[in-house]
């Protein structure tokens, strides 16, 4: 089992890395949003590190002989989890971009169209000024 | 009738203006709009330089979005007729005439130049020929409807379903997904006879391991078309 010394140690960790975890929220390179998983992780890592009788509690409720296994099983099932929300986000990600970038194109093309528009109008205007002007 | 003709390019520049005369000289009847799909090779500059009607991409979005595009813009602009026509050389304008009045004729919904009707021209290899073979024998197992050149890049569309791409086109290898996701929708596709060339610039984009990714994921998209339906 673990030792005191250890638990302290594995608790520390993880308030470090809550307080990482936290500030880069505020400085806002991190999105709440996708910050709440690893924040709901961080916290019953927290727990169980606090209480390790926790875990052979889980354990045996789930069915499963030794507590680390049911460890490593859980934070494979969250990793999963976690990378195939990543996926959905990038899928989404890039159906923005596409849309974007298209309209940014088709913008672009008019605005360019506007300018020359512009630009002859401008012409035909001075030409108009200088005919007057020769009158 | 307004017709447009999209032409996406991806570093083209050696076939591109080919192209634009081909489509001013044999199919006057016919705007073009090239969409530059962030290309490396100068292709913008050559747009440029030689007044094409363009729009530029700022983000490299493959040919599926490329080509949304150019449905978008000429849904937008108010086209009655679009028609994809490739810059790479393998397409003749001289079939854009008779696509329309296949398109008109027979009040289709898409009209696409098939290879493989009168089997002339350039073939494509035999593998390749194997690959369409079986897709178009997918298409028919699943929607009953006979395409014998789901792959042709060569198909024009009225405005109804430049609506529906405008709205939503597969993002890569979109041919033969496309198809079927218009035929899903009750649309009528015909084919035309065409004769296409050996492309003159630029390479296959499938090649190597991509033609194994190329075949599952047109499968299974077809298939999740069907899903849809």
């Amino acid at each position: 089992m673990m030792t005191v010394k250890l638990q302290i140690v594995i608790a520390a960790a993880i308030l470090v890395v809550f307080a990482v975890l936290i500030n880069m929220i505020r400085r806002k390179s991190l999105e709440l949003k996708y910050a709440l998983s690893w924040m709901l992780v961080l916290t019953a890592l927290f727990v169980f590190a606090c209480a390790p009788w926790l875990l052979n509690v889980v354990s045996e409720f789930l069915g499963i002989y030794a507590p680390v296994n049911m460890i490593f099983f859980l934070g494979f099932c969250f990793s999963l989890l976690i990378i195939f929300t990543l996926t959905v986000a990038l899928s989404r990600l890039s159906n923005s971009v596409r849309t974007l970038d298209q309209i940014v194109a088709l913008n672009e093309k008019k605005l360019e169209e506007l300018e020359q528009a512009l630009e002859e109008e401008k012409a035909k205007n001075q030409n108009h000024i200088a005919d007057n002007e020769q009158e | 009738m307004k017709k447009i003709v999209i032409i996406p390019a991806y570093n083209e520049s050696g076939s591109l203006l080919q192209a634009v005369k081909d489509i001013e000289e044999h199919a006057p009847g016919f705007d073009y709009l090239v969409v530059n799909d962030c290309s490396t090779d100068g292709t913008l500059e050559l747009c440029r330089k030689e007044k094409l009607n363009y729009v530029n991409l700022s983000v490299n979005l493959g040919i599926g979005g490329a080509v949304q595009t150019g449905y978008l813009y000429a849904y937008q602009n108010g086209y009655d007729v679009a028609v994809q026509f490739d810059g790479d050389g393998q397409h003749d304008a001289r079939y854009l005439e008779q696509m329309a009045e296949e398109l008109e004729r027979t009040s289709s919904d898409m009209v696409i130049g098939s290879r493989f009707i009168e089997k002339e021209g350039f073939q494509s290899s035999g593998l390749r020929r194997v690959g369409i073979r079986y897709f178009s024998l997918l298409i028919r197992l699943l929607t009953g409807k006979r395409v014998t050149d789901p792959t042709s890049g060569m198909r024009m569309v009225n405005r109804d379903v430049m609506g529906i791409y405008a709205e939503s086109y597969p993002k890569d290898y979109p041919e033969p997904e496309s198809v079927v996701a218009i035929l899903r929708l009750g649309k009528k596709v015909t084919e035309v006879p065409v004769v296409m060339r050996e492309r003159q610039g630029g390479v296959s984009s499938i090649h190597g391991f991509k033609t194994i990714y190329y075949m599952i994921k047109v499968t299974l998209a077809i298939c999740m078309e069907r899903l849809r339906g």
